[in-house]
């Protein structure tokens, strides 16, 4: 039997699988060692079911619907009869700029940062509680983020979409939540831009997302500031320097009022500021996955074949802590020859692995990881 | 209650009276009700709308009240789908009309009577997505005030979100029901009259909507790719089943254009055009942006199409231009 096959076998005897809710509601599906298809349709009446085709198959991927069905093995989904779905935010490095060109330390730490980002607007924004939310390191490059709350369960594709082009601010209508009104003076009239910090939705994210840009801004020192500035589009030298010696405490101070005017170089920077905010405030999650009200996901707590690592479970207070290479291992330190097939550098389980190519004699969890990773093979 | 005739109460009012359908159909005291009733059809045909009447006196609410009724007959026994959309929302945009001027704790009495739960100016946001006009941009979510998951509103703007909801259910509840036979009696020479009105409307629409050579290159290139026969990839097939039912066209038209198809399969193609364009899904999925078709290989552009991001504003752009 192949090596990954017999290391997931031993741990899918004792597993700590996390079974959905509405447990048999779900249909679930495999792919095995060896094999491209998936086997899909399927549906477990009890828990002791499925833990014995885990053992008994060991399969090198374990996904589950986010839907419920009232018939979940039939083979079509209108005989499925579908019954409401869970909300599933899937965070994946392949969605984020640049992932490609990082070590997967790297990627992850990215990943993270856009979790946090949909977290502030899942809680803050939809109002869900801790206890509605779950996240999971998926066991490869992102995290999955799933909502259970009843509220959500029946919302069809098109609403769930909204909730997406929400988080990721598409449709953003910047006219509409950043108001500019003209007061007119003796002789002429001044354009002021009046943004709120403390309103909800956009309009506040924006307004604080400004606020802490420029005070960021202002308290760089002139060269660096500068520089920042004429990175956005339509900013010059002359914008951006001048633009930095207006940045008195007092005008900080009226910025925190919400006014943020007069001065010609404001005006210009504010359109392609507001851009460059919302932008960077965009979440990155994966859209026509979240509004697919029946995709399939990671079966918590079964383990990934390209990783060996575990799906698992994250405390949503204890993201910045939370270390997959430490986490979601599940496998000892008993000692594997492995061949190596490029230099390789990596920190699992707390230890630096610098390793050139060639046979090494590895723990465990390194041999696997590196197995499923295909950057290894087991020599005899 | 007379110019809400929908809501519970109004139902609960006409069951006590204990007016039978005979009466209101036959005898002469309810003349008035039935030419109000056959009004408020008439009215949805032509103008989109019911309007108001003055209602001063008692009889005249009574009257008011019982047209509704009489009206919803007309319209079932027409037996067109149509014109049970059209009316639905004729009945809804005059509820909204006369929302508009109530005070809030009447606006927060019918959210409540059609299950919207709100709290002052706020709605859960599962609620509002339930019923705002999102395809517009100003109710996208996204350009909304939330906290906490609820949606700040302004009173009108819960109006119009009350008045979706009871489109959706006068709808709903019409699609369900059968007229009695008598109603053909009585309103025969109303109904085939009606009936013309509706189909010549319904075909005016049609040829308003459907304008082929006004579509863009890549719909145009798809669909004369499947009417020669060949065959085009899933992703082609969805983004030109989603175009054509975004600009109107009926099922049985889009069945047409895949009849030619080498693996056609006349069940099975209205399955899934069904299912594309909501009639069994319930979800009527939106054609793909010009990015998304690019990145299919669909993309054939013209010089119109670089003033556009989305089919659909290419084939509105070039209606207006016509």
């Amino acid at each position: 039997m192949n090596f990954l096959k017999t290391k997931f076998r031993s741990y899918y005897l004792h597993p700590s699988i996390e079974f959905p809710k509405r447990f048999d509601r779900r249909e679930y599906a495999f792919i095995l060692f060896g094999e491209g298809t998936m086997h899909r349709h399927i549906s477990f009446s009890s828990k002791e079911n499925l833990l014995t085709y885990l053992h008994l198959k060991s399969p090198a991927h374990v996904y589950y619907s986010s839907a419920y069905y009232r018939n979940p093995s039939a083979g079509t989904m209108k005989e499925k009869e579908w019954m409401g779905a869970d909300l599933i935010f899937d965070m994946d490095a392949d969605h984020i700029a640049g992932a490609s060109k990082m070590t997967y330390e790297e990627m992850l730490l990215k990943v993270k940062e856009e979790l946090k980002k949909l977290l502030s607007f899942l809680m803050d924004d939809f109002g869900f509680r801790k206890r509605d939310i779950r996240i999971y390191f998926s066991g490869g490059r992102g995290y999955h983020c799933h909502v259970s709350h009843p509220d959500v369960i029946h919302l069809g594709s098109q609403e769930r979409r909204e909730i997406v082009d929400y988080i990721t601010g598409r449709g953003l209508n910047i006219k509409e939540i950043v108001r500019e009104r003209s007061i007119q003076r003796e002789y002429f009239a001044d354009k002021t831009l009046e943004i709120n910090p403390n309103k909800g939705g956009w309009e506040g994210r924006i307004a604080r997302g400004i606020i802490d840009f420029l005070k960021e801004i202002s308290e760089m020192d002139r060269n660096k500031a500068i520089e920042v500035l004429m990175e956005m589009d339509g900013v010059g030298e002359k914008t951006a320097s001048s633009l930095y010696d207006s940045l008195t405490e007092e005008r900080i101070r009226r910025l925190e009022n919400g006014k943020m005017d007069q001065s010609t170089e404001f005006r210009r920077i504010a359109q392609p500021l507001i851009k460059k905010l919302s932008v960077s405030m965009h979440g990155s999650t994966d859209e026509p996955v979240t509004a697919d009200i029946k995709r399939l996901i990671r079966l918590p707590g079964s383990l990934h074949g390209k990783t060996g690592l575990k799906v698992t479970a994250v405390d949503i207070e204890k993201i910045d802590e939370f270390n997959p290479l430490r986490d979601a291992v599940v496998f000892g330190e008993e000692i594997i020859k492995v061949e190596v097939k490029r230099a390789v550098e990596i920190k699992m389980m707390d230890n630096e692995f610098k390793l050139e190519k060639g046979v090494h004699e590895l723990p465990e969890y390194l041999a696997v990881f590196l197995v499923a990773r295909k950057m290894g093979e087991v020599s005899q | 209650m007379a110019r809400y005739p929908f809501i519970s109460e109004a139902k609960e009012w006409v069951k006590e009276e204990g007016v039978g359908i005979d009466e209101i159909l036959f005898d002469s005291i309810y003349e008035r009700a039935r030419a109000r009733g056959r009004e408020r059809v008439i009215q949805a045909v032509e103008h989109g709308m019911v309007k108001d009447v003055p209602l001063i006196t008692e009889i005249d609410c009574v009257m008011e009240i019982f047209s509704y009724p009489v009206a919803r007959m007309i319209v079932v026994a027409t037996g067109s789908e149509y014109l049970i959309r059209r009316y639905a929302l004729a009945e809804a945009k005059r509820a909204y009309e006369n929302m508009k001027n109530e005070d809030v704790g009447f606006i927060e009495q019918m959210a409540e009577e059609f299950g919207i739960a709100i709290s002052g100016n706020r709605i859960h946001f599962v609620h509002y997505l339930k019923y705002a006009p999102t395809w517009d941009l100003k109710w996208k979510l996204v350009n909304r005030e939330m906290r906490k998951g609820n949606v700040i509103l302004e009173k009108h703007e819960i109006a119009r979100l009350i008045q979706e909801a009871i489109r959706k259910k006068i709808q709903n509840e019409l699609l369900y029901m059968f007229a009695p036979p008598e109603v053909k009696k009585v309103f025969g020479k109303e109904i085939e009259e009606i009936k013309k009105k509706v189909s010549f409307r319904e075909e005016k629409n049609r040829m308003e909507e459907v304008d082929a050579s006004l579509f863009p290159p890549c719909i145009k290139n798809l669909i004369s790719a499947t009417k020669s026969g060949m065959n085009v990839p899933h992703v082609g097939r969805f983004t030109m089943v989603t175009f054509l039912n975004a600009v109107g066209m009926e099922v049985d038209e889009i069945l047409k254009i895949f009849s030619a198809s080498p693996d056609f399969n006349e069940e099975k193609t209205r399955y899934q055009i069904e299912h594309i364009t909501g009639k069994i899904s319930g979800t009527d999925y939106a054609p793909p942006k010009c990015d998304t078709i690019r990145t299919w290989g669909l993309c054939f552009p013209d010089d119109l199409c670089r003033r556009v991001r989305h089919p659909l504003s290419y084939y509105r752009l070039k209606r207006r231009r016509r």
